[in-house]
């Protein structure tokens, strides 16, 4: 079996990639997706957690992790389709309304 | 006696298929529904299937069949019923303080005792009746086509509310059941939604009976607190074995009569509303916006003896031993109510032209009675110990039957006079509509506008204001209708003329297309804009624009456009003269035997407890004033020439419609055989015997019930008997006889039966004939034909009261609760637009702060921690 302590090390690679998109991508969904990719690090970690205690509440809170990572897409990419028919880009950079 | 300790259960296979009786009409209303939107408009949806009416038709002589074996088996020795039922749910209820949980449990089981016996047979026997009469009603009025599937899908359901309310075994389910038939006399009553006084009744019908419904939740809550602690393990609180047990009455007794009394008490005030009662009773008159065969099913199969069931099964409280004379007061209530009722509804029904609101009137104050010898029986099996003497159990199981008996014979002569009353105006409607459809002539009845009329359309013209603005101005109680008072305070105040109420009834007429008494917007505005038009035109020409307008003015209802029907339609006649009989309380026929009782049972209350002379007079003035309403809604109907030319044309109705009134004569005249059986002994006290009361036989039953009828060993009931009869078959019939009615056109045929009532009718009329206009025109036949004014002095008591909290409600919505939530939207609005300064708009930069932010909170708590 492999070493939990190897899952939680990519799983440290995985949350900054991830960071790393978010902060310097322009585009809308990749950034999201980098998003999801910090959250997917982070169910890994979870993951990685309960082998190694041998406690089954981690797989409980990656299932729950999954779920509400599926409707935080629907509603992101919801968001996305709004931006572009208000914007018609979905360049971060083009969308600063809150600006002053 | 026997004590009611002694109960022998009894489980019959024919308990076990007693829920069917409900769940068959239940499961039928879906489907009908279905399949009705499907085929709706298919030839063989409509003409097959009569657009549902005969799925309804089966699905309820299926019930029928279901309720007559558990009669039978009931009848038969079986007795005493209480099936163990299923549960619905159990759930733990956690007690704060003595950390226990209770268990409370709800559950439907079946519950048969002599009251759901009576019951279950009139309501499931005339469900079936009036399906049959309603495919002959229903399915040939063109109004109705594509629309039917609707009304009988309404219609089961009905009757599956009543049959389950009958056989619930707790209060909670009959609660339930009751609140069902609630629902769907709102459905049905406004079948006709499009038009707006029907849209109007059945909202009417709804919230005066939630009116009761609010007491009857609140008594039943109270009744629940007081009987839960007794009950056992897997049984609901309201159940009918916990609270009509002996053993818990005692406990419950011991503590708190007062509050059992006031449960009680409350509970009444929901059968007040529920069967149309005085102070609750305006919803029932306009209940007959419904179609015809709605009317019969409220007033005669269902939602107005639910009512009387309920305080009908309140007699196990009554009759124990250990709440010996503490309830008293409340059947004096309960019996003052009737009375007041009877007579007052009685009186509002002289002076109806409608042939359905005389009948509505009637069943009001035939239920009032029932309430009245309920009230007297309850009162004697409270006062007298009547488990251990066998005299006082007699006269106890007399009274209570006597009452149960009326409900009974109502039922079946109240349907069949709505049935009739349906048939009459449904070829009355027909011959209108063949008469003036298929020959182009010109109608003889049109008159031309009064002046005062063309003075108001004039006066509106000149002063340039808008029917409806006028309208809202005249309506004082906002009702959307206008009445004869508000109408004549109108004129007056405009000047144009000031009328006495008596001569308000020809500018009424002109405008009340209707005929229900009232005036509404567009009523208003079609006559003044035709009469102001016939004035600009001159009066030549005003009969050339409104060919089709025939439908609306002539008025199928109306009695005073009928006469002479006798000869046209024999069946239907007959039908009625002898419900109306059976109603009057004509000596042998039907209503006689269970009316007697009542009057004699509160009479006999009356000489213990002097309260009770006030409704045992109002039942006495009442069999006379029965008498003459009766026979004057006969006679108005059939007796006398035709009033009209479509009377002339009237031809007998169909055969769908003929049978349930040629099986209801029967039933009706049948009172007799009935009441020899014992059905006057119908009592609920388990070792009673239902069928022939110890009797040998059915002749022994005759002669007992004749000789205790017309020859009772008690000089007072003996001299009573003759006083009622008189009262109810002679004086008040009488008078009708001399001011309706009359000889028939010369060469017009008659039936045998007839031939002497019409003939009786000829000779008084022709010899005592006196002249009633000095009464029609006083102000208390006024104040009757504005059924006493109740529906105006509501409707400006809710404007009063709810209209004013109405609207100081809003001002606390609009200021106190909006104005809270708009302060904090504006702030916050007014904050954000300070800190939208501080930022830059760039999603990456947000991110980046939350990342630094997770950090430095994270490292705080690192910090913390370590």
């Amino acid at each position: 079996m492999i070493d939990p302590a190897w899952v939680s090390g990519l799983s440290a690679l995985l949350f900054v990639i991830g960071l790393a998109g978010a902060f310097t991508r322009k585009n809308a969904i990749i950034v999201l997706m980098c998003i999801e990719l910090m959250l997917n690090a982070a169910n890994m970690q979870f993951a990685a957690a309960a082998v190694h205690h041998g406690d089954t509440t981690g797989w409980v809170y990656t299932i729950f992790a999954i779920a509400i990572a599926a409707s935080e897409v629907a509603i992101g990419l919801a968001i996305f389709l709004a931006m572009y028919g208000q914007h018609e880009s979905i360049t971060l950079d083009d969308v600063n309304v809150l600006k002053n | 006696m026997a004590g009611s300790e002694a109960k022998e259960l009894v489980h019959t296979a024919a308990v076990d298929y007693a829920p069917l009786i409900v769940l068959l009409p239940m499961l039928a209303f879906p489907f009908i529904l279905f399949f009705g939107k499907v085929f709706n408009g298919k030839d063989f949806w409509k003409n097959r299937l009569k657009e549902g009416g005969l799925i309804a038709l089966p699905v309820m002589a299926g019930s029928l069949c279901f309720a007559l074996w558990l009669v039978s088996d009931f009848i038969g020795g079986a007795g005493l019923a209480d099936s163990e039922g299923w549960t619905w749910f159990t759930s733990a209820v956690w007690e704060s303080g003595t950390n226990k949980s209770t268990a409370l449990t709800l559950g439907f089981g079946i519950y048969v005792d002599h009251i759901t016996v009576m019951l279950l047979f009139i309501a499931s026997f005339l469900c079936l009746l009036i399906n049959l009469f309603a495919v002959g009603y229903m399915n040939t009025d063109p109004i109705n086509d594509n629309r039917n599937h609707r009304f009988y899908a309404e219609f089961v359901l009905f009757c599956s509310g009543m049959l389950g309310m009958v056989l619930a075994d707790s209060f909670l389910w009959l609660f339930i059941f009751w609140e069902l038939m609630g629902l769907c006399s709102y459905l049905l009553i406004g079948f006709y939604y499009e038009r707006p006084s029907a849209a109007y009744a059945a909202k009417k019908a709804f919230l005066t009976t939630r009116v009761g419904d609010v007491f009857l939740m609140v008594g039943l809550a109270m009744l629940w607190t007081l009987f839960n602690p007794y009950a056992g393990a897997g049984q609901g609180g309201l159940d009918y074995a916990v609270v009509f047990d002996d053993a818990n009455i005692k406990e419950v007794a011991k503590s708190s009569t007062g509050t059992l009394a006031w449960a009680l008490g409350l509970m009444f005030i929901g059968a007040v509303g529920k069967s149309a009662q005085f102070p609750l009773h305006v919803w029932l008159p306009d209940a007959m916006e419904g179609p015809t065969p709605v009317s019969a099913l409220i007033h005669a199969a269902t939602m107005v003896n639910a009512g009387l069931y309920l305080v009908a099964r309140m007699f196990p409280f009554f009759g124990s031993d250990y709440l010996h004379g503490e309830l008293t007061d409340l059947a004096f209530i309960i019996a003052a109510i009737g009375g007041t009722t009877a007579v007052m509804a009685a009186s509002i029904a002289f002076v109806q032209h409608d042939l359905k609101k005389v009948l509505a009137y009637s069943t009001m104050s035939q239920l009032a009675y029932i309430f009245t010898g309920l009230g007297a029986a309850l009162y004697l099996a409270n006062t007298l110990d009547w488990h251990h003497d066998d005299k006082a159990h007699g006269i106890v199981i007399v009274a209570f039957g006597a009452a149960l008996f009326h409900l009974f014979n109502h039922a079946m002569a109240k349907g069949m006079l709505f049935m009739a009353s349906g048939a009459v105006i449904h070829e009355v409607h027909h011959a209108h509509h063949h008469l003036h459809h298929h020959d182009d002539h010109h109608d003889d009845h049109h008159e031309p506008a009064p002046e005062e009329l063309l003075m108001l359309a004039n006066y509106l013209q000149e002063t340039g204001q808008s029917v409806f603005g006028f309208f809202n101005a005249i309506d004082l109680d906002q009702s959307g209708e206008v009445d004869t008072y508000e109408f004549q305070r109108a004129l007056k105040e405009s000047d144009i003329a000031d009328l006495p109420p008596w001569e308000m009834e020809p500018l009424m007429k002109a405008l009340d297309m209707d005929g229900n008494g009232r005036i509404n917007v567009p009523e208003l505005e079609v006559s003044l804009g035709r009469i102001h038009l016939a004035s600009l035109a001159g009066k030549d020409d005003h009969h050339d624009d409104h060919h089709d307008d025939h439908h609306d003015e002539f008025d199928a209802q109306s009695m005073d456009n009928m006469g002479g029907l006798a000869s046209k339609m024999p069946l239907t006649a007959t039908a009625m003269l002898v419900g109306s009989l059976s109603i009057m309380g004509f000596p042998l026929i039907g209503g006689f035997w269970s009316k007697e009782g009542i009057i004699a049972n509160t009479w006999r209350v009356a000489f213990d407890d002097p309260r009770f002379i006030y409704p045992a007079m109002c039942v006495l003035l009442g069999a006379a004033m029965t008498g003459f309403y009766m026979s004057r809604m006969w006679l108005k109907t059939f007796a006398g020439p035709p009033k009209t030319e479509v009377a002339e044309h009237v031809h007998p109705t169909n055969t769908w419609i003929k049978i349930p009134l040629f099986v209801l004569t029967f039933f009706s005249l049948g009172g007799i055989v009935l009441a020899s059986m014992g059905f006057t002994h119908w009592a609920p006290d388990e070792t009673y015997k239902p069928f022939f009361n110890g009797k040998k036989s059915f002749i022994e039953g005759l002669v007992y019930e004749l000789g205790h009828a017309f020859a009772n060993e008690d000089t007072r009931f003996f001299i009573l008997t003759y006083i009622a009869i008189f009262l109810a078959a002679l004086v008040g019939p009488g008078l009708a006889l001399s001011l309706y009615g009359g000889k028939l056109n010369e060469g017009e045929k008659l039936m045998p039966w007839f031939a002497p009532v019409v003939a009786v009718n000829a000779a008084i009329k022709g010899r005592y004939h006196w002249d009633n206009t000095s009464f029609a025109q006083s102000g208390f036949s006024t104040a009757l034909s504005n059924r006493l004014y109740f529906d105006h002095y509501y409707d400006m008591a809710m404007l009063k009261i709810v209209a004013a909290f109405s609207f100081k409600a809003a001002e606390a919505d609009s200021g106190v609760i909006d104005g809270t939530i708009k302060t904090i939207e504006r702030t916050s609005q007014q904050l954000s637009t300070k800190l939208r300064a501080l930022t830059t708009g760039s999603a990456r930069d947000y991110i980046l702060m939350a990342a630094v932010g997770t950090l430095a909170l994270f490292s705080m708590i690192w910090g913390l921690v370590a």
